[in-house]
């Protein structure tokens, strides 16, 4: 105890009033040196396992909690908000129908095939333009051209160049998001240590090694990010591949359930993407720490 | 006389941005270490003792003057020459065994030998019970331990070593320092040490260069004299303690 003996007397008292007692809250400032604070709130902090599920389950029950409100308050003369037990029917009528899987098939594999040739050109012109000032210095400027010309626009043209069928449901999905995918890529691949690569040289590897067995091993839990954040672009182009005369697709039945103003086939719908995208969210997280361990904290 | 790693008048510049002039990192630097000897060069920051070691190992190019090992121009990195860097150096996907195993598996060491050879390096170490540990799971003084296995496990003509311990908390630096003793004993490695630490470079060293900075050259060449088999204790003794004051009184000066 190194203060003055008065201020020592009112600090010690104050924490023992401070934790739990009422009374010293109901008093507004508890005394004592600092600023008690809360856990709940505590900036970059954690919080118990038990406490985060709680607070999950709140935030969805507020979602729904809502929705039924929405449901119950907003319906006038005609349906703008379907109650959950409409949703829920209209998804049943859209599966019996068979539409829904086929719905599924066609919407899940424009985005699996658009986005895995997405992926394959981000990572292999990401990793060289991260790795090779060379490389970086040829493509940076056309790339950084591309990505500011809206994908969605250049439509009218694929159609031009490769009709209606699938071909330009695809490429749109792949100009939508392949320049993110290379520029998210190059700065995953620039993050690799320098002292690695230095390493590996002095170990007896070539370039090509290292390229390989080092900057691409130790960038791939990066990629496995890049691939999930970006995922949620190759959805937001859907929509506007399947308004080009599709026969099926998810977005295609959104748009053609708008013609009978049927919203609850709209929100069991929309409710599927929302699924769709929280399992290849949970899957790619999986993906990365199973290929990664040594980058998981 | 064949030195087993010799440096003759190395020059480096770098070029300045426009405005600016060039700087001399090193303005004609001759150092040699002979085979088996453990040699320091000590400096302050920015003396160009980094950038030399860098141009050692290949992975710098000198503006002119020449590196030799066993008489042979060194142009590029090699496994001849390990090298052990300040720290964040080891693969994190590999386990301990796997990163000693690195550069051997680059040469194209048969599995058996390979085994035998990391096996061997982990008892060395001290290593053998932590083989299937991730880096992230060792300390600090562990890791290093293994940068120093890996970077000898192609058995290089020459080791060096940047400023190996800087980043170890005090006390495990001087455990470090009798490992590093241990370790170029049992295998007659030739070192050459780079460090800002002028007690370790004395304690460690057959041979210590004194660097000064702009431009980066060698003002002074001590050899010890020190009974070897002192151990710990030698740092105790007037002789270390006259080098040591004298090499610090030398750098004063810079």
């Amino acid at each position: 105890m190194t203060g003055p003996p008065i201020v020592d007397a009112g600090a010690v008292a104050g924490e023992a009033a401070a934790p739990g007692a009422s009374g010293s809250r109901r008093h507004g400032k508890a005394k004592g040196r600092g600023r008690k604070q809360s856990r709940l709130f505590e900036l970059r902090g954690s919080l118990p396992t038990s406490w985060r599920i709680g607070l999950a389950v709140l935030g969805l029950a507020l979602v729904f909690g809502a929705w039924l409100l929405a449901a119950a308050t907003l319906n006038g003369d005609s349906e703008v908000v379907p109650s959950p037990g409409e949703t829920y029917h209209a998804f049943v009528d859209q599966w019996q129908q068979g539409n829904l899987w086929l719905d599924f098939k066609a919407s899940t594999g424009r985005i699996l095939y658009g986005y895995a040739i997405s992926m394959a050109i981000g990572v292999v012109v990401g990793v060289a333009v991260g790795s090779l000032m060379s490389f970086e210095s040829t493509v940076e400027a056309p790339i950084a051209f591309m990505r500011y010309v809206p994908a969605t626009a250049m439509t009218p043209l694929l159609t031009v160049w490769l009709g209606i069928d699938e071909a330009p449901k695809i490429t749109l999905i792949v100009l939508g998001t392949v320049f993110f995918n290379i520029l998210m890529t190059a700065d995953v691949a620039r993050a690799v240590p320098r002292e690695l690569i230095e390493a590996s040289y002095t170990l007896g590897a070539r370039r090509r090694t290292v390229l390989g067995r080092v900057v691409l091993r130790h960038s791939l839990p990066g990629i496995v990010d890049v691939a999930r954040i970006n995922l949620a672009a190759a959805w937001l182009i859907l929509p506007i591949s399947e308004v080009l005369a599709a026969q099926e697709g998810l977005a295609f039945r959104i748009d053609r359930a708008e013609r009978f103003r049927n919203v609850d086939t709209m929100f069991a719908l929309l409710i599927v993407f929302g699924i769709i995208g929280l399992a290849s969210d949970l899957g790619l997280r999986w993906l990365r720490n199973a290929t990664s361990p040594w980058a998981t904290s | 006389m064949n030195h087993k790693l010799a440096v003759r008048e190395l020059v480096k510049v770098f070029k300045g941005r426009r405005g600016s002039g060039d700087v001399v990192a090193l303005g004609g630097v001759d150092v040699h270490v002979d085979k088996g000897e453990l040699v320091s060069l000590v400096g302050t920051s920015g003396c160009g003792k980094s950038t030399l070691l860098r141009i050692v190992a290949g992975l710098a190019d000198a503006t002119s003057g020449d590196v030799l090992v066993d008489g042979e121009p060194v142009i590029g990195p090699g496994p001849d020459r390990g090298m052990v860097f300040q720290g964040y150096s080891l693969f994190p996907w590999l386990d301990v065994s796997e990163n000693i195993a690195f550069g051997l598996r680059l040469a194209g060491t048969g599995k058996a030998n390979r085994k035998a050879r990391v096996d061997e390096l982990l008892g060395i170490m001290g290593l053998t019970e932590h083989a299937r540990r991730l880096p992230k799971e060792l300390s600090g003084g562990m890791r290093q331990r293994v940068a120093i296995a890996r970077a000898l496990a192609p058995e290089p003509d020459v080791l060096l070593l940047d400023e190996p311990f800087g980043a170890l908390d005090a006390h495990t630096r001087l455990s470090m320092h009798e490992f590093l003793r241990t370790v170029w004993r049992r295998t007659g490695a030739t070192i050459l040490l780079v460090t800002h630490d002028v007690d370790e470079a004395v304690y460690l060293s057959s041979r210590v260069y004194v660097m000064h900075a702009h431009p980066g050259r060698i003002v002074e060449e001590v050899t010890m004299t020190c009974d070897p088999d002192l151990g710990p204790a030698v740092k105790r003794s007037p002789e270390f303690l006259d080098v040591r004051d004298e090499i610090h009184g030398r750098l004063m000066q810079a």
